[in-house]
């Protein structure tokens, strides 16, 4: 008896280092390439750092920098600014507009494969490549974008070489000024750079898709037997049945929207201009590190990305109960 | 199937082969295999400049039974990132070629050594004196060489003479000359969009007319930022009071606009054969434009097409008692010697033979071959740089220019590269906003900044580096 037992520890013993074994690629990986540059840039954001000399601590003077700077609106005050406002509205746009899409290219009309495979192109072209084309798309004088504008009574637009932003202080006072007889200058590079976003909502819109196509068709058929038209099925059968996938779609867009960092460098040449205006928080980040040497500086900075993120993350999960609608197997 | 499969299966073994083949060639090329000491050469030139390069580190090789020059061609950005991973794993090049205003960055930080580090003191003091000024502020920081200037950037105004004649104007000599053409050529007055001006100041260029209006931005003596001085915000209010007559968004649009001409045309040229005027009659760019104008006025004449005329002139100045004259902004590219290199001595040889110091003939070659401004006189006035200076007689005015005693580059201070990014913000803003308080702008980038170069002087020792 109590050798079979020291032989099954044996044998656990055995089995445990196979196991360890078997994982440690992921260990190995997991500790040095994402546990330890986690706990480092934490130590350095405490630091002064250049990354040739030894970093020296300065306890929390980052973090009070950028405290002041998000007062004064300069470097990481105006970049968290940029940032806001791209995110809030381009992930909102997506989230709309992937729906609204979804909706439509389920519908079962002729030629849907070929809607669905036109929505979905703009995703799979490069990142660098979409972006120069969008600066041609964009030009002031002779670009497709200011042309369609023009179809619709609104004048050309400056877009990427301009600071102000559409839904802004200034851009409701150009707006209103041009609705008494002014001139309207209202887009500028932010708004660009939300527009070139939209164009790739065909991500989102594949996953709306297929959330669509699951939903049972017998929740279509109850509601019109309650006598719901297309709009209220839409309200009270799509909507609620997707809102797993949006809340999904919410949180991997915002993730994905604070780093944004091609788009904004090859519109912006890499500088975040004009007038800052695409200084998103990538960028800032990129210059401070690799333009002005400042690690310290830039990990303080990532670290309190990081928190806000996490803060956002958490307010969604929390109010995700109120109106993301799980299906259960009752 | 299986005779497919035998067949691809061929061709692959044979590209091995080749590939294999091919790299032990290269192996053994004479050149590699003499037993010199190899010296690693960073650079980031591409198109019609590598040949060039090529060029010189061949005709260098030739020279040498000592050291073999190899040249290793970086995509520019993120060199910095790069070198200085390079640095810190002990595994640096040997000399880096770069454009940026990086070296105090560098040298403060000890990514570069000064050159009386690797060459001997009196050669340095010899070449500092050789040097044209220009070329020695590029290199120098806190009074010493940290890197030697392998060639300049200068910037003048290109001016459209056929059209100026036309309208019976003188290329400009001062400010007043310059708002003439302008107003002459798209009436101020008028806010409508047009499809020419005669000039319109470009707000990345503050750098330039700041210190041609007299103005420096950094006090080295007392190590301030001054420039929320009288004559910078002068060249502010006269260049930003072009987009309060034109109209800011108009002419930012038609900025844009010269982003999209095909194939980034110089637009100073006319776009259409039928044309003498372009999208400017007068245009403030570098002396690289000087084979644009000669290539496209060459493919007019071979094809019998009226060709305007073409002049360069030195920025105009404003009319005051004690005027700089000739002064403007300079870049250009500067050799530096990573600290921990194997072969620093080696990399010194080569510098010098690319500038010219040891035999000038050969960098009259390099500079006539790829259209750059010699860093000496001694080498301008080598008989066979002075025939490609009588056969591109615009590129004279570059070569005088660089001359000049009022040529500077951005300050050589660490943390330069943020000073240029908060001027051009600065001046943008004051362009984008007609109504904006230039003094405040002025103002507000002169605070930031100098709180970064405080910043980046403490970052050593904890306190400030001493001159």
């Amino acid at each position: 008896m109590s050798q079979s037992t020291t032989h099954l520890k044996q044998s656990e013993k055995v089995d445990r280092f196979a196991g360890l074994m078997f994982c440690s690629p992921w260990i190995i990986g997991f500790v040095f390439l994402f546990a330890w540059p986690f706990a480092a840039s934490f130590y350095w954001s405490l630091c002064r750092f250049d990354l040739i000399n030894p970093p020296e601590f300065i306890g929390l003077e980052n973090y009070r920098r950028l405290t002041s700077e998000l007062q004064s609106q300069k470097g990481f005050g105006l970049a968290l600014t940029n940032t806001l406002y791209y995110s809030l509205i381009s992930v909102s746009l997506s989230v709309v507009t992937g729906v609204l899409l979804a909706t439509l290219l389920s519908a079962k009309v002729k030629g849907q494969a070929i809607y669905r495979t036109l929505v979905f192109l703009p995703s799979v072209i490069p990142i660098v490549a979409a972006s120069v084309l969008w600066i041609w798309l964009l030009d002031p004088e002779s670009g497709m974008i200011n042309y369609l504008l023009s179809w619709i009574g609104i004048p050309s637009q400056n877009w990427l070489n301009q600071s102000r932003s559409a839904l802004s202080p200034a851009g409701f006072t150009e707006f209103s000024q041009w609705l008494q007889g002014g001139t309207l200058n209202l887009f500028g590079s932010k708004d660009a750079l939300i527009l070139m976003t939209m164009w790739g909502v065909g991500n989102f819109v594949v996953i709306y898709l297929a959330a669509i196509s699951d939903i049972p068709g017998q929740l279509y058929e109850a509601a019109e037997i309650d006598g719901a038209n297309v709009i209220r099925k839409f309200y009270h059968v799509t909507l609620p049945m997707l809102s797993p996938v949006i809340f999904f779609n919410l949180i991997m867009g915002l993730i994905r929207s604070v780093q944004t960092f091609a788009s904004v460098y090859v519109l912006s040449e890499g500088t975040g201009e004009p007038g800052g205006s695409l200084m998103l928080i990538s960028m800032q980040l990129f210059l401070s590190a690799f333009a002005d040497f400042e690690m310290g500086y830039t990990s303080a900075m990532a670290w309190v990305l990081f928190v806000l993120l996490l803060a956002a993350t958490t307010l969604l999960f929390r109010t995700s109960k109120h109106w993301v609608h799980y299906r259960t197997s009752s | 199937m299986k005779k497919t499969n035998i067949l691809i299966g061929i061709l692959f073994s044979l590209l091995v082969v080749a590939a294999l083949l091919k790299n032990w060639n290269h192996e053994q090329d004479p050149e590699n295999s003499s037993g010199r000491s190899e010296v690693i050469f960073w650079h980031f030139w591409g198109g019609e400049d590598r040949d060039v390069v090529d060029d010189v580190t061949r005709r260098f090789n030739a020279s040498q039974t000592k050291y073999f020059v190899r040249p290793v061609a970086m995509p520019g950005n993120n060199l910095q990132a790069k070198l200085f991973l390079a640095v810190a794993g002990g595994d640096p090049p040997d000399i880096v070629n770069q454009d940026d205003p990086v070296l105090a960055d560098w040298g403060q930080r000890g990514v570069i050594q000064p050159l009386v580090d690797i060459a001997p003191a009196a050669e340095v003091t010899e070449i500092e004196r050789w040097i044209l000024d220009s070329a020695r502020r590029l290199s120098t920081y806190q009074d010493k060489m940290y890197g030697l200037c392998n060639g300049l950037d200068i910037r003048a105004l290109y001016y459209n003479k056929t059209v100026l004649e036309q309208h019976q104007l003188q290329p400009p000599r001062t400010i007043s000359d310059l708002d003439e053409i302008a107003n002459t050529l798209a009436p101020f007055q008028s806010t409508e969009k047009k499809q020419s001006y005669g000039y319109i100041p470009d707000s990345r260029r503050l750098w330039a007319w700041g210190y041609a209006f007299g103005g420096d931005f950094y006090d080295a003596s007392s190590q301030r930022v001054v420039v929320d001085s009288p004559p910078i915000r002068g060249a502010l209010q006269w260049m930003a009071s072009y987009a309060q007559r034109y109209g800011s968004d108009n002419l930012s649009a038609f900025r844009q606009g010269d982003q999209s001409l095909p194939g980034k045309t110089f637009p100073l040229l006319p776009l259409d054969d039928q044309e003498m005027s372009g999208r400017y009659s007068v245009i403030m760019d570098g002396q690289w434009r000087v084979r644009n104008l000669a290539a496209f006025t060459h493919n007019r004449q071979a094809r019998g097409v009226a060709t305007p005329e073409f002049g360069v002139c030195p920025l105009p100045i404003p009319e005051t008692d004690s005027p700089r004259k000739n002064a403007g902004w300079v870049n250009g590219n500067f050799f530096v010697f990573p600290k921990g290199a194997k072969n620093s001595e080696g990399a010194w040889e080569f510098a010098k033979f690319w500038i010219g110091f040891t035999d000038p003939s050969q960098a009259a070659k390099t500079c006539s071959q790829g259209g750059w401004i010699p860093v000496s006189q001694t080498v301008t006035q080598d008989p066979q740089f002075q025939t490609y200076l009588d056969e591109n007689p615009l590129f004279r005015t570059f070569v005088e220019l660089s001359e000049s005693p009022n040529q500077f580059p951005i300050p050589s201070v660490p943390g330069a590269a943020f000073f240029r990014r908060t001027i051009e913000r600065a001046a943008f803003q004051a362009f984008d906003d007609p109504n904006a308080d230039i003094d405040k702008i002025l103002k507000d980038a002169e605070q930031q900044i100098q709180t970064h170069l405080n910043r980046n002087d403490n970052l050593r020792d904890g306190g400030r580096v001493d001159p």
